[in-house]
């Protein structure tokens, strides 16, 4: 630990990145995410008509290859949504000098609303979700109309609309319409408030405490807002696709996911920013060692979640539940989960348990691009091997022509459009909260 | 009348404070055997001895493995080896695991605590029933109010007027030499 810091070592305006070092990189990703968004609309909705059947085309394979990419990347926005809740209604005084990057990180998921929009039109949803083409195929239903009584008054030889019958307070097409646009407006609208104050403190010639006072008694709120919304957005958008599975814990399970990258993507741009010579008095290894201890709890705690998910299924073998595990455990999805058992949490585990290499940024950036591989991964078993039972109509396992490219499409297009708009907001702002009346706490940070 | 052998020298320190900047100064004298005493722990004063990292939490490391080996091993020999338990046609073999890892959780952790609990105590020497220190009618306020530092006789740098120096010089007050019984 160097000298205790104080308001001398903060520069009275902050730190910004110079004008023009990140155009490069911002523009590389724009053009990258431009052509990206214009081949994806192509692919998913030339030659695509509404039919209300799934169906093994190009177009069917990439809107799995696109909800792939898209859930791995609204994932990090909403972990780093979470830490910044979490610090505001804690009062904590650590974060203060990372809670920038949360907040311009969690500020991209109202932006991620964007690449939602295909999964608006039936023509994308027709492969993805069969309860909707079930409830489009039945009288007077239209594309978004409510299927109430004509589910109850179809004939229905296999049970089937019966239990969709009795879903369909939640699962309704106007419903579902109206929570996947209000989870970007609400949840994307508080993100954006906390911002706002944060970056209107910047600029305040008196700072004081009201702002952070305000933010804490409204985040008390804003919480719930976010767990209602990272939940049901994993049951609207990933279980959904198998309508007919239960599982109470998938919310949890997704969320384990989302805090553990969210965390693990703020220590790497912390690392970067710090390595390009930013944020010298504001951070010290104690902040490192922190973060590093976060993601280590929520590798355990991903493990945890994950493991009761399955050990509850697996002993209790009851038939609409077991299908998720048996379908991710044929053919060679075998080898993918029992890797993500090892490579998920065994490693990460041991890696992320000796203290000293939380704080040193060299391992620091190897053990987290690991876990985006990782996390990756698991999204990857959450959403692809849905694809070829679905689109195949239970004929194969996996759908007919080669669907790596389409993912890897997906996945740099998806990716290249959160990057562009995540570089973007860090110029424009300053790298910490230098007004903030705990920065000094925050600096000499302690632990 | 009883033989006494020194033990070492005690001297009081007037606060918390104080007693951070005397253990600086014993630790660049380059004392090894010593030690600080205060009613309540002080932030950073391991720092101020020179203290090195316990060697503890790579024994609770091993004792944890120990225990996840134990637990898997006492599973699936009694469940797969010898007397196979078929529930609900789910497999007796290796895949069987899934069922053991609360086990396995379990016996980790609680190898973990016994090896926490018990190798705490063995590094500290504990338990013990008596210290030389108790000598010292003074000492006794180490668990009310005073803040103590006592070098002892066994340190290679000891010596009955450099080491008395030493603790003058650091701010000690009540500067005692310490002498314990011998039988």
């Amino acid at each position: 630990m160097g000298h205790f810091i104080t308001s001398k070592d903060i520069p009275a305006d902050g730190e910004h990145i110079e004008k023009g070092k990140l155009s490069r990189p911002i523009m590389v990703c724009g053009v990258v995410a431009l052509v990206g968004l214009i081949a994806s609309a192509c692919l998913l909705f030339i030659g695509n008509d509404a039919q209300n059947e799934a169906a093994d085309t190009v177009a069917g394979r990439y809107a799995y290859s696109w909800l792939f990419a898209f859930a791995f990347f609204v994932s990090l926005p909403l972990g780093s949504a979470f830490w910044l809740l979490l610090h505001h209604v804690s009062n904590s005084g650590w974060g203060i000098s990372v809670r920038r990057l949360m907040e311009n990180l969690a500020c991209v998921f109202p932006w991620l609303g964007i690449l939602a929009i295909p999964f608006l039109f039936p023509q994308v949803q027709q492969h993805l979700f069969e309860w909707m083409n079930i409830h489009r195929g039945l009288e007077g239903v239209g594309i978004y109309g409510s299927a109430k009584e004509a589910l109850h008054s179809s004939p229905d030889p296999h049970h089937v609309n019966h239990l969709l019958y009795l879903k369909h307070f939640y699962m309704n097409l106007p419903f579902w319409l109206c929570r996947m646009i209000g989870y970007f407006l609400i949840l994307g609208g508080c993100l954006l408030y906390l911002r706002k104050l944060s970056v209107a403190q910047d600029n305040d010639p008196n700072p004081g405490i009201e702002r952070l006072k305000t933010a804490r008694r409204r985040t008390s709120w804003m919480l719930p807002i976010f767990a209602i919304t990272v939940t049901f957005l994993a049951f609207d958008l990933l279980k959904a696709l198998d309508y007919k599975w239960f599982s109470t814990m998938y919310g949890v399970y997704f969320f384990a996911g989302c805090a553990l990258n969210g965390m693990a993507l703020l220590i790497l741009t912390t690392i970067c920013l710090r390595r390009a010579g930013y944020m010298q008095n504001i951070m010290s290894p104690e902040h490192h060692h922190i973060m590093g201890k976060l993601t280590f709890a929520f590798v355990v705690f991903w493990a945890y979640v994950s493991f009761s998910q399955f050990f509850l299924i697996w002993y209790a073998n009851i038939t609409e539940e077991t299908s998720y595990f048996i379908l991710r455990n044929t053919g060679n999805w075998n080898i993918a989960n029992i890797a993500l058992v090892f490579g998920h949490f065994a490693l990460p585990f041991l890696f992320l348990i000796r203290s000293d290499v939380k704080k040193k940024p060299g391992l620091m950036i190897p053990i987290t691009i690991y876990l985006f591989v990782l996390h990756a991964l698991d999204h990857y078993i959450i959403v692809a091997p849905e694809r070829g039972p679905s689109l195949t109509h239970g004929g194969s396992l996996f759908s007919g022509g080669s669907v790596v490219w389409l993912d890897l499409l997906a996945f740099v297009t998806v990716g290249a459009f959160f990057a562009f708009i995540f570089l973007r907001s860090l110029t424009k702002f300053s790298l910490y909260p230098h007004r903030d009346p705990r920065i000094i706490e925050s600096a000499n940070l302690f632990n | 009348m009883t033989a006494k052998r020194v033990y070492g020298y005690l001297a009081e320190f007037k606060s918390a404070s104080a007693l951070y900047k005397a253990a600086e100064k014993v630790r660049d004298a380059g004392h090894k055997k010593w030690d600080c005493y205060s009613p309540y722990p002080i932030h950073g004063l391991d720092k101020a001895m020179g203290m090195k990292k316990s060697i503890l939490p790579y024994l609770v490391f091993f004792g944890g493995t120990l225990g996840i080996i134990t637990a898997f091993c006492l599973a699936y020999t009694t469940q797969v080896v010898l007397y196979p338990t078929i529930v609900q046609a789910k497999p007796a073999n290796i895949f069987t695991t899934a069922a053991f890892f609360p086990i396995m959780f379990e016996l980790t952790i609680l190898f973990s605590g016994f090896t926490t609990l018990f190798g705490l105590l063995a590094l500290m020497g504990l338990p013990r029933l008596n210290h030389p220190l108790f000598e010292s009618r003074q000492f006794a306020r180490a668990t009310d109010d005073g803040f103590f530092i006592a070098i002892e006789a066994r340190d290679p740098r000891f010596s009955s007027e450099e080491t008395k120096s030493l603790l003058e010089d650091a701010g000690g007050a009540n500067i005692e030499l310490v002498e314990e019984p011998t039988d």
